[in-house]
């Protein structure tokens, strides 16, 4: 049975099937409900320094086929809710908290109630906007030296491992993993949500509550892989530290992991699957990555990690 | 850039609602043969609203025939309200979507020659009724939705009560808005069965004005107990003071019983019905903010109200501490 065991620092995981943030992942039941599944990771909602109410819906749907549309509006518990979850709860997987805040100082003060309430590694959600007066529109994830002040921030608040989770929705992905590593980033998780917008014919509106919103699912994933590929290729010429990346958006097989892998990732996180298969999508796909490996003849991860850039590393 | 407003209401002289319903209802038609279901939020325009009770209506709108035909009762389905708080559509965050089930199906009318239609097979279209209660905010402003306004629809959603067999008793009970599922589960198990089943209902509300779906229920019930807390209509006091009646003496066995209203009368109904040996079933009426496994705000237990409800097991629903309180919306 070919091995699907993955490390990475601060998490030591059993395969390298995570939970995407934002997916259930807000409380304590639904944590230990994915993670009663075969997946090999959680990783929370994100959590932020106050508690926040859900946007007005339609707050997230099935647009079309493969194309999933949200604007939930971070709704989480606030970080001193998550810090008691952390202190009170164990769970059987390793897991990311992913955190935010609006500016460099409230990243860091999530941070370190997070941390010392337990949490063993961050993933830094970057899509969020910069709560400087007159800037509701800059999104921090889409200034390098924004990236640079808010992983910073956190780096020197805390001691655990972080990843930077990145935003397609910028001109140079590498500049913004570049900000990142240069911040103190462990790590990179990428893609979040691309900036999306959907009207209904009929009623002459946009249809999501928010108005604005981010696209996932199946049709984010070519444009998530060249973004993850992108950063490898600049990795292999030396113009990033060899960091491990978590590869994102539109995972529903096994082969779109295995996709993800050749093309660099060390692992992956699923979250627009569950809408189809719920939280079972982990066992489903845990077994066909198995099956997929043992027919390649793929002894573990390593044997297949990063195989597809060979022919892009003539490019730049 | 000068432009029309986006405002519905404000239709030409001479409008043709019953054309637009049509195409609305081709659109769903189209979304439902490639999928067996609507996943989008996809708009029809109301067709009529009929006053039930002091701040409860229907709303109907016309949909596939299949569509209507398909629909298991409990199933709910995501409603769209795309007008702000002033009627409009050009304020952002007050539309809103939230959950509800089916109230009443009638096969549609409109364009149909009753003298033929036996033998034309009817329209292809029926009459979907959302029964609502104003109870805040988005339920409030679909009750006073209009003739002609958009009502975006995406579904069906979610399980389903446990089929009957002939011979056996159905016992409803009901609080509040509760009514709806059970009064489609009460129509469901009729058109099975007919005669070869029993079903008696309780239905509790608070006052004789909220009071609604009473000639619906006695239609197709075989009894019909009304409470009100105030005593203003039929006995006074909860669904649990009559309820013991129905429970006792009866075959254990063949009975079941299903509940919808609030969390705080569905517990005690779901333990006296175990409590005397009967399988209960309870249709949850919880906040479902995206009805697809996204959110993770709906859970019950261990188990997502949105996909592994509305319609969950009484056994296990009374082993859940988080069972059983009032909840936000
Ligand atoms: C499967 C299902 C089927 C349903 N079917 C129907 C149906 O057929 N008909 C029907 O009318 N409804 C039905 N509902 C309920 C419906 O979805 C809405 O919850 C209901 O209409 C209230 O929505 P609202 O926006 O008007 O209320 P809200 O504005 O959300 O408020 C509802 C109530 O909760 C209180 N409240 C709101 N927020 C809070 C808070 N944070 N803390 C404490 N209290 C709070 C309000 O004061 C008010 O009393 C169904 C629900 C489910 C899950
Ligand atoms: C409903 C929903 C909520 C999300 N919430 C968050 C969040 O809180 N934090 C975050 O970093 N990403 C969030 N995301 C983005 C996902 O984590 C992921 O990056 C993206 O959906 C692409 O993966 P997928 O196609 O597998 O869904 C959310 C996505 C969805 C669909
Ligand atoms: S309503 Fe969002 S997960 Fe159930």
């Amino acid at each position: 049975m070919a091995n699907l065991r993955v490390s990475l620092p601060g998490l030591e995981m059993s395969n390298p099937l995570m939970l995407a943030s934002g997916i259930q992942g807000g409380n304590a039941a639904a944590l230990h409900r994915v993670a009663a599944t075969a997946c090999g990771g959680l990783v929370s909602k994100s959590i932020g320094p106050e508690p926040r109410e859900m946007y007005p819906g339609p707050v997230c749907v099935e647009a079309a086929d493969s194309v999933i549309l949200n604007a939930m509006g971070l709704p989480n518990p606030g970080a001193d809710v998550f810090a008691e979850l952390l202190r009170t709860e164990t769970f059987s997987k390793p897991m990311l908290v992913s955190i935010f805040g609006g500016d460099a100082e409230e990243y860091a003060l999530v941070a370190q109630k997070l941390v010392d309430s337990g949490a063993g590694s961050l993933e830094l959600n970057l899509s969020c906007p910069h709560a400087k007066p007159g800037s509701r529109a800059l999104i921090i994830g889409q200034q390098p030296e924004l990236i640079l002040e808010v992983v910073s921030a956190v780096r020197d608040a805390v001691d655990v491992p972080l990843y930077a989770k990145l935003s397609p929705n910028t001109t140079s992905i590498v500049d913004d993993a570049t900000a990142a590593f240069k911040g103190g980033a462990d790590g990179l998780s990428l893609i979040n949500t691309i900036s999306a917008l959907e009207v209904d014919p009929h009623v002459g509106r946009p249809v999501i509550g928010n108005l604005l919103c981010g696209m996932s699912g199946p049709a984010v994933r070519p444009v998530a892989q060249r973004k993850v590929a992108e950063i490898s290729l600049a990795m292999l010429r030396g113009e990033l530290p060899d960091a491990p990346i978590i590869g994102i958006g539109g995972i529903t097989t096994a082969l779109d992991v295995a996709r993800f892998i050749q093309l660099g990732a060390s692992a992956v996180q699923i979250g627009s699957a569950l809408i189809w298969e719920d939280a079972a999508v982990f066992d489903r796909i845990h077994d066909e990555l198995a099956e997929f490996m043992e027919v390649q003849g793929y002894a573990d991860l390593d044997a297949m990690k990063g195989i597809a850039l060979d022919s892009l590393e003539g490019l730049s | 850039m000068s432009r029309p407003r986006a405002s519905p209401r404000e239709r030409p002289q001479g409008f043709d609602l019953d054309r637009l319903a049509n195409s609305c209802c081709a659109r769903l038609s189209t979304a439902y043969s490639q999928r067996g279901m609507i996943a989008a939020p996809t708009p029809v325009p109301v067709l009529a609203v009929d006053a039930e009770a002091e701040a409860v209506v229907t709303v109907w709108v016309r949909v596939p025939a299949e569509l209507a035909h398909d629909y298991q009762p409990g199933q709910y389905w995501m409603c769209w309200n795309p007008y702000d708080s002033t009627g409009d559509m050009d304020q952002p965050h007050h539309h809103s979507e939230k959950p509800y089930s089916v109230g009443d199906i009638r096969l549609d009318q409109t364009g149909v020659d009753t003298a033929t239609a036996a033998d034309t097979g009817g329209s292809g279209t029926a009459l979907l009724g959302f029964t609502i209660k104003d109870l805040g905010k988005q339920s409030g402003e679909l009750t006073r939705i209009q003739v002609g306004d958009w009502l975006g629809l995406r579904g069906p959603f979610g399980t389903t009560f446990p089929p009957l067999r002939s011979g056996e008793r159905l016992i409803l009970v009901s609080g509040g808005i509760g009514s709806t599922p059970l009064h489609m589960a009460a129509r469901d198990v009729r058109m099975k069965h007919g005669e070869r089943v029993t079903i008696d209902a309780v239905m509790g509300f608070q006052n004789k004005a909220e009071a609604h779906f009473i000639d619906r229920m006695e239609g197709v019930c075989d009894s019909l107990t009304v409470t009100t807390d105030d005593g203003s209509l039929g006995t006074q006091g909860f669904p649990t003071n009559v309820l013991p009646d129905l429970l006792d003496g009866c075959d254990v066995a063949s009975t079941l019983l299903f509940t919808c209203g609030p969390e705080p009368m569905m517990r005690p109904v779901l333990q006296m019905a175990r409590d005397a040996g009967i399988r209960g079933y309870a249709a949850m009426e919880r906040y479902l903010p995206c009805s697809i496994a996204m959110c993770g705000l709906c859970m019950v237990g261990d188990r997502l109200t949105c996909t592994e409800g509305p319609v969950m097991e009484g056994e296990w629903l009374l082993d859940q501490p988080d069972f059983g309180h009032a909840h936000a919306h």
